[in-house]
């Protein structure tokens, strides 16, 4: 079973929390909106760090965000997908552009590439708490073969292209593109996403 | 690179992680749209990638929440998304429309324009509703522009909207005439010419608009010069015809 708060990802009652607290956004509703950034600030901040890497900016990444959830708030459509996973695709999305507007400054090689994106037992000392997803994410990434969590973590931790991660490990576009959906697909089924 | 359908359908993955980039987003995102399968595997692979992010959590710095709650107290926020189009609408066939729209619309403000500058120049004491006429002609959707040289010089032009029957001519560089004669309009079709009225002196080479109404398909749009004051039926050839296809 999901944990609290930020555990829930899925459609039960948290879930349904957070979509009424984002209505109440949409009014502009600033005490909703702080509701918001409590359950959600650590999880983008994270995500953001583990894209960006810079603290510095991650943090830059992460404010706009957050401030795009405010301003976007009526635009979210809870027929789409979970309000977690709408802002965490916004998350994503901004970190991923950060990085790859910034390539031609660093050529960032394969070897620290697969060493920044896999996670490993330090990071349990950087969390917000012990919570079940990371434990749970940890363990079912550990039943991937190595090409399907390598492609999957370069892909979403490292944001790469699948272009770039298929150059990165030396392998087949095609081969790539379905271990990528292979991997999230096993992921899906071990950390028993419901939807 | 030209992706084969079930190419597309592997790129579920790599979509949900943002792992592809450009035009073939766009591409796979034009597809997600029709493929409901798709959409599916897609959201479920969506909601998978947040447990990973989930798993990253970090306690951001205390001053990133004074200045989210800040920013966002002078934001303004976007309103809600209000379009109810049929959201299946080939974006092809739209862009089609868009680009004939664009077409008549520069097309009839070339004439617009045209038109504007004589009616600042005449000094006309046209009244307001004929000027309001003349605009919905060239603003009807099905307006069309059609010229064609007279035989006199110069050139003729008409601006037709076949749906409301009514036509604007103007014309440009038409010798001027003696005062004991004028140039005449006509709608001129199988039954006969119906007189359409005189055209104006002409400022600076150009005649003012002249609306006229009670055009049907397969009419010609024909001048003729003709002795002050006009005439019931043409009594000399054309200077100018002009067909105006249904």
């Amino acid at each position: 079973m999901p944990g609290p708060d930020v555990s829930d990802a899925g459609g039960d009652g948290t879930g349904r929390d957070l979509d009424r607290l984002l209505a109440q956004v949409a009014r502009g509703d600033q005490g909703a909106f702080e509701a918001v950034y409590d359950r959600l600030a650590g999880p983008v901040f994270g995500l953001i760090c583990k894209v960006v890497r810079d603290p510095a900016q991650s943090e830059e990444v992460a404010q706009e965000v957050l401030l795009e959830v405010w301003r976007s708030a009526s635009r979210f459509d809870p027929a789409k997908s979970g309000a977690t996973t709408w802002v965490m695709m916004i998350a994503h999305r901004r970190a991923v552009d950060r990085v790859r507007s910034a390539t031609a400054e660093v050529q960032r090689d394969k070897k620290s590439a697969v060493a920044a994106v896999t996670p490993d037992i330090d990071e349990v000392a950087e969390a917000v708490e012990a919570n079940l997803d990371r434990e749970r994410v940890r363990r079912c990434l550990g039943t991937l073969t190595e090409i399907q969590r390598e492609a999957l973590t370069l892909a979403y931790y490292g944001g790469y292209t699948y272009r770039e991660v298929a150059r990165l490990l030396n392998v087949a576009l095609g081969t790539i593109k379905t271990r990528i959906r292979d991997g999230l697909i096993r992921m899906r089924d071990c950390i028993g996403v419901s939807w | 690179m030209n992706l084969l359908r079930h190419d597309l359908h592997t790129l579920t993955g790599a979509y949900a992680v943002d792992a592809i980039d450009g035009r073939e987003r766009e591409r796979f995102e034009h597809h997600l749209h029709r493929c409901q399968s798709c959409g599916q595997e897609v959201r479920g692979l969506q909601e998978t990638a947040t447990r990973l992010a989930l798993a990253v959590a970090r306690v951001p710095p205390p001053e990133l929440k004074v200045a989210v709650l800040a920013g966002a107290a002078r934001t303004r926020q976007h309103p809600p998304v209000t379009d109810t189009r049929p959201a299946a609408e080939p974006r092809v066939a739209r862009r089609r429309r868009l680009a004939i729209g664009l077409g008549a619309v520069a097309a009839v403000l070339v004439v617009v324009l045209a038109v504007a500058l004589v009616l600042q120049r005449r000094q006309l004491d046209n009244e307001l509703a004929q000027q309001r006429a003349i605009a919905a002609v060239l603003a009807a959707p099905d307006a069309r522009i059609l010229t064609g040289p007279t035989s006199v010089g110069g050139t003729a032009s008409v601006v037709v909207a076949g749906r409301l029957h009514k036509l604007v001519f103007t014309s440009a560089g038409m010798p001027v005439l003696a005062s004991t004669k004028v140039y005449q309009l006509w709608l001129i079709g199988p039954s006969g010419a119906t007189s359409a009225g005189l055209l104006p002196e002409a400022s600076q080479g150009r005649t003012a608009p002249v609306l006229a109404s009670g055009l049907v398909p397969g009419d010609e749009v024909g001048v003729t010069v003709e002795p002050a004051g006009g005439t019931r039926q043409p009594t000399t050839k054309p200077v100018v015809l002009i067909k105006v296809a249904s």
